[in-house]
Formats: C-alpha cells, structure tokens, sequence
C-alpha cells in the first residue's frame, strides 16, 4: 500500500465507521471520472473533500447519496450496504450544498415543514424554530424561498440539512456566498455539533482555511483518484519549502553571494527586503549565515506552507507519486 | 410499502405550490372552466334541436379535463421541483420512488375530482346537463379507465423528461392533445378517416368516450365490451410504463443526466 494510504488503514480498521467506501468506479461511457477510489469516514470526524475542478469530488458525492448511479464498487454506511438500506440510511444522513436550492414557489417555512415530513421528524415546529433561531433566519419564516438573497438561501439549506439530527452530513461548499460572519458561525455550529453530537461530515470547499480549521483527515482527488490522504497539517508537512521573508540593512551583494552559494532560489520585492524559498529545517542555517557574514537583518517571517500550496502543488502535479 | 408521513409531505409541498402558483391555477382551473364554457356554447350552437350532440361535448369536455389534470400533475409536478433545483434534495430524502409516483397520482386525482365536481356543477347551472344521467356506475367505470390512462401517460412523460431533461419538457404539457384528436372525446370514432380509425382503437380512452356516447341514449346499458376493452389496453399499458418509467429512471442517474436536470 502507498504510503499516503497509511493514515486511512487506521480508519478501515475501526469500529464505529459510518461511511466506508470501496473500490468506488463511475464511468460515463468511455470517461472515467471515478477510479476505484477507497476511504473511510470514521465516527465523529470530519473529513474534508478536496481536489480541482473535474476531480470526481462532486460524482462521488452524488454516488454517495444516491444520484448518479455507480459502475462498480460499494458503498456502506452504518455496515449496511446502502443499494439494499437506502431507506433506512437515508433516515440518517443528510446533506447541504449552496448549489441546489429548495422549492422556490414556497416559503422558507413551508419547505422546512415538507422536510420534517419527509424525514418524520418528530415535534418538527419546534425543531424549526431552535434551528432557525440559531442561523438567525426566523424573520425569513413566511418569505417565498425565491426572494432571499443566496446567503439566506444556504443557511435555510443548512437547517434543511440538520432536521433529522443526522449522524452525518454531507456538505457540498455549504459556505460558498456566505459572509465572514455567516461562515464562522456555520463553522462554530459545526464544531459545536461534532462535540455534542459526535457529527460526522464530510465536506468539500474551496476555501482551503475552513478545511484546515474543522477537517479532522483530508482526502484529495485529482482525476478521480485519491493523490493524498493525511490530516491537515500532515498534508502541509509533506510541502518541503516554506518562504523566508528578511528586511536586512544595505548589503545586498553580500546577501546576494551568500544565497548564490547556497544555491538558493530568491527575489527582492523591494530594495531592502528578500524572499527566500527554502526548505524549513534550513531556515536556522540561513539565518544564521547570513548574520555570521555581516547582513544586518532587521526583520524576519517565515510563511509556512498552507494547505492552499498542498493543493495547488497537486493541482498541477503530473505525477502523484511523491505525495 | 407505502411511508403515510412522506405521502402527507410530498402532498404538502403539492399543496403549497398550487397554492403559490398563479400558472398551476391557470392550467388546472381557469383553463379548463373556460374551455368548458366555449364548448358548452358551441355546442348548444352547433347541435340545434340535437341535445344528444350537445351533451355529448359537454361529457367529453368533462371527461378529457379529468384525464388532462390527472396526466398534468404526475407529469409538471416533478417539473415544478427540477425548475427549483430541489429534485435532488427530495431524492435523497427517504422518500422512495414508489411514494413519489404514488403521491403525484394521488395529488392529481385529488385535484381531478374538485376540479370535476366544479366542472360538473357549472354544467348543471349553465348548460342545465347533468353528468349523473350517464349513470353512476358508468362514470365510476369511465373513471377507472381515464385516471389508469393519464397515469400511465403521466409516468412515460415522467420518465422521458428524467432521462433526456427539460429539453422536452414541453411533452408535459404537448403530447396529450395528440391523444385528444385520436381517441374521439368529442366526436364518434366512426368520423376519422381509416388510417387513424385504427390507431384510435389502441388508445384506451377511445373506447370510454365511444361507451359514454351509447349512455347518452341509454344510460342503463353498461358498454361492458368497450369498457373492459379500455381496461385490458390500460393494464397493458400501465405496465408497459411502470417498466418504461423504472428503465428511464436508472437510465437518468447512470448517466449522470438526473443531476443535470437541475442546471
């Protein structure tokens, strides 16, 4: 097994898996736009969805709920086998997307209430309120879902979404149209839930800070294929080179010799500043260096790498192997 | 199995969109008043001293609107949801597919049989006929063959539109006036030319306007030979579409067209 697979085996072994996927294939006649992907999502963990457009992540997704239909592989959740419990399982999951939208002829309250019904939700009215209450949507109530605005729009889905009391959600850029305020609240209400509730999500966005502040585990697609699994901050280890920023005072010809001898590769933004790309545990040295031969260094920051490069660097990887 | 609660929800969000639907109240309401109208006066002017011409209009106008709200609610109820983009969230809710069709075909004969008692009413007080002279039994028979036919209508439609998307969703609405003209709701089959005589009588309903005309002269004959006729073609049919509809669905999600139907 690669060694990017490894974190993974760990969830396979466990338990308490709510969604295990394996060997998952979907082809649309000769394209393959899923191949053979394999994960688990253990209980109480969020598990972030990444991978440019085109990955498969939004195939996967709809496979997963039932959509689109696979080619071959399975898919299981609570160890029932979701062909044969759809029923049962779909009971128990739930999913939000700033994507689809509710009926827009009817009001916020009336989709919420066909919902309820839909999920036999039990004492629904009250549900309704405390759900939108917390989102702050209760003056929306009696508002034709058509007339709000799409960051209304994705908090009435997020209360579609949380209904059932889901044991897991499935979340489709949940966060996209959303203002700061919003999404920190969304985000907050998603930690609060994985602590009481033990939620599990699995969850994809674009926005590579909110993976790295609520994913427990990171799955990365490209071409259909799982490049790398780890948590978020594994994924950012595995980028060698962070960035070096140093205001020094005059001497760039020194500065300059000693980076050219360290066959390092940098550039002057501005006349007293240089931004060195170097490998992290190299950054004592270089700092180090450069005061011993007389730069006077007057400020530093070292921008580490982000998941944001993690997935850039896979973005445009030919080649998979290394991660 | 059919969940009540997933029905009673379906059948709500139904409710709440023709509630909120000046269209769906012109298609299934003001509409069909009106056409009763212009046809109940074009026959009182056409038939002259000929009732039976009259009230054999009127009947049929009466009868095609049950077929045309039944087949419009099983067909553009779905439509209503892929316009809103809420299709997906209604599939993978529970709800199973046989609750979905089950529930549009209830909602339509729901609003079917209003929408009949109305007609019937107004048919009563205007043009002083009363479609109870056809018989009770008759018209309970003409009613099980009229709902089975717009049903299995209704769900070919349904499957066409899931597999090749709203690019043909004009067939919602497009396709049952075809069936009109052929199945001779409004004039003997007798009266088409020979060519289309023959694709009449493959349509079931051909056979319950071609009963109801015999009631109009003596509504204590029950055209048994017609009516069971009708129904055999209907089952056939019906079953034909379960499948038809069944292939179309899987069809729609392998491909990856029933996410596309909402953009």
């Amino acid at each position: 097994m690669p060694l990017y697979l490894m974190p993974f085996v760990q969830a396979n072994n466990m338990t308490d898996v709510i969604l295990k996927v394996e060997n998952l294939v979907k082809n649309f006649g000769k394209f393959r736009a899923v191949d053979g992907i394999s994960f688990s999502v253990p209980r109480g963990k969020i598990v972030g969805f990444l991978g440019p457009n085109g990955a498969g992540k939004t195939t996967t997704i709809h496979m997963l709920l039932g959509v689109t239909s696979k080619t071959s592989g399975s898919i299981s959740y609570f160890g029932d086998n979701f062909d044969t419990h759809r029923e049962t399982i779909l009971k128990r999951i739930n999913f939000a997307s700033a994507f689809n939208t509710l009926q827009n002829r009817i009001t916020v309250w009336e989709n919420l209430v066909v919902f309820s019904l839909l999920y036999e939700v039990r004492n629904y009215t009250k549900k309704i309120e405390e759900l939108c209450n917390h989102f702050e949507i209760e003056s929306l109530f009696h508002k034709r879902y058509n007339d709000l605005s799409s960051g209304q729009r994705t908090r009435v889905n997020l209360v579609k979404s949380l209904l059932n009391d889901p044991e897991l959600i499935l979340m489709d850029e949940p966060t996209a149209s959303l203002d700061p305020d919003i999404t920190d609240k969304t985000l907050t209400l998603i930690e609060k839930l994985k602590k009481e509730k033990n939620l599990t999500l699995l969850y994809t966005s674009h926005n590579m800070d909110e993976i790295t502040r609520i994913c427990d585990e990171v799955i990365f697609l490209d071409h259909g294929k799982i490049v790398a699994q780890d948590t978020p901050l594994g994924l950012t280890k595995r980028v060698k080179n962070a960035e070096l920023r140093l205001e020094f005072d005059g001497k760039e010809k020194i500065l300059k010799k000693y980076l050219n001898e360290k066959k390092s590769v940098f550039s002057f933004p501005n006349p007293n500043t240089v931004v060195v790309k170097v490998e992290e545990k190299k950054i004592p040295e270089i700092i180090f260096g450069l005061s011993q031969s007389g730069v006077w260094i007057t400020d530093i920051e070292v921008i580490k790498p982000s998941l944001e490069d993690v997935f850039l660097q896979i973005a445009r990887s030919k080649k998979h192997d290394k991660y | 199995m059919i969940n009540i609660n997933r029905v009673v929800g379906l059948l709500t969000q139904e409710f709440f969109i023709t509630l909120r639907s000046l269209e769906v109240i012109i298609d299934i309401l003001i509409s069909p008043l009106t056409s009763l109208v212009i046809f109940g006066f074009l026959a009182l002017f056409l038939s002259g001293t000929n009732i039976f011409i009259a009230h054999g209009l009127l009947s049929g106008v009466l009868l095609w609107q049950t077929i045309f709200i039944i087949q419009y609610s099983v067909s553009v109820g779905s439509l209503w949801n892929i316009w809103s983009r809420n299709l997906s969230n209604m599939f993978i809710s529970p709800i199973s597919l046989t609750e979905y069709i089950f529930t549009y075909s209830i909602s339509g004969i729901i609003k079917a049989g209003i929408i009949f008692l109305l007609s019937s009413f107004l048919t009563l007080i205007i043009f002083h006929f009363n479609i109870l002279s056809l018989g009770l039994l008759n018209l309970l028979l003409y009613f099980v063959n009229i709902i089975f036919f717009a049903l299995w209508l209704g769900i070919i439609l349904l499957g066409l539109i899931f597999r090749f998307g709203t690019r043909i969703q004009a067939f919602a609405w497009g396709v049952l006036p075809v069936f009109q003209s052929l199945s001779a709701a409004y004039y003997p089959v007798s009266i088409l030319p020979k060519p289309l005589q023959y694709i009449a009588n493959l349509i079931p309903v051909t056979y319950v306007f071609e009963a109801m005309r015999e009631n109009l002269v003596d509504a204590s004959v029950i055209s048994w030979n017609l009516l069971i006729t009708g129904f055999v073609l209907n089952i056939i049919y019906f079953i034909f579409a379960v499948i038809f509809f069944s292939f179309m669905f899987k069809e729609s999600k392998r491909t990856g067209q029933f996410t596309r139907l909402e953009g």
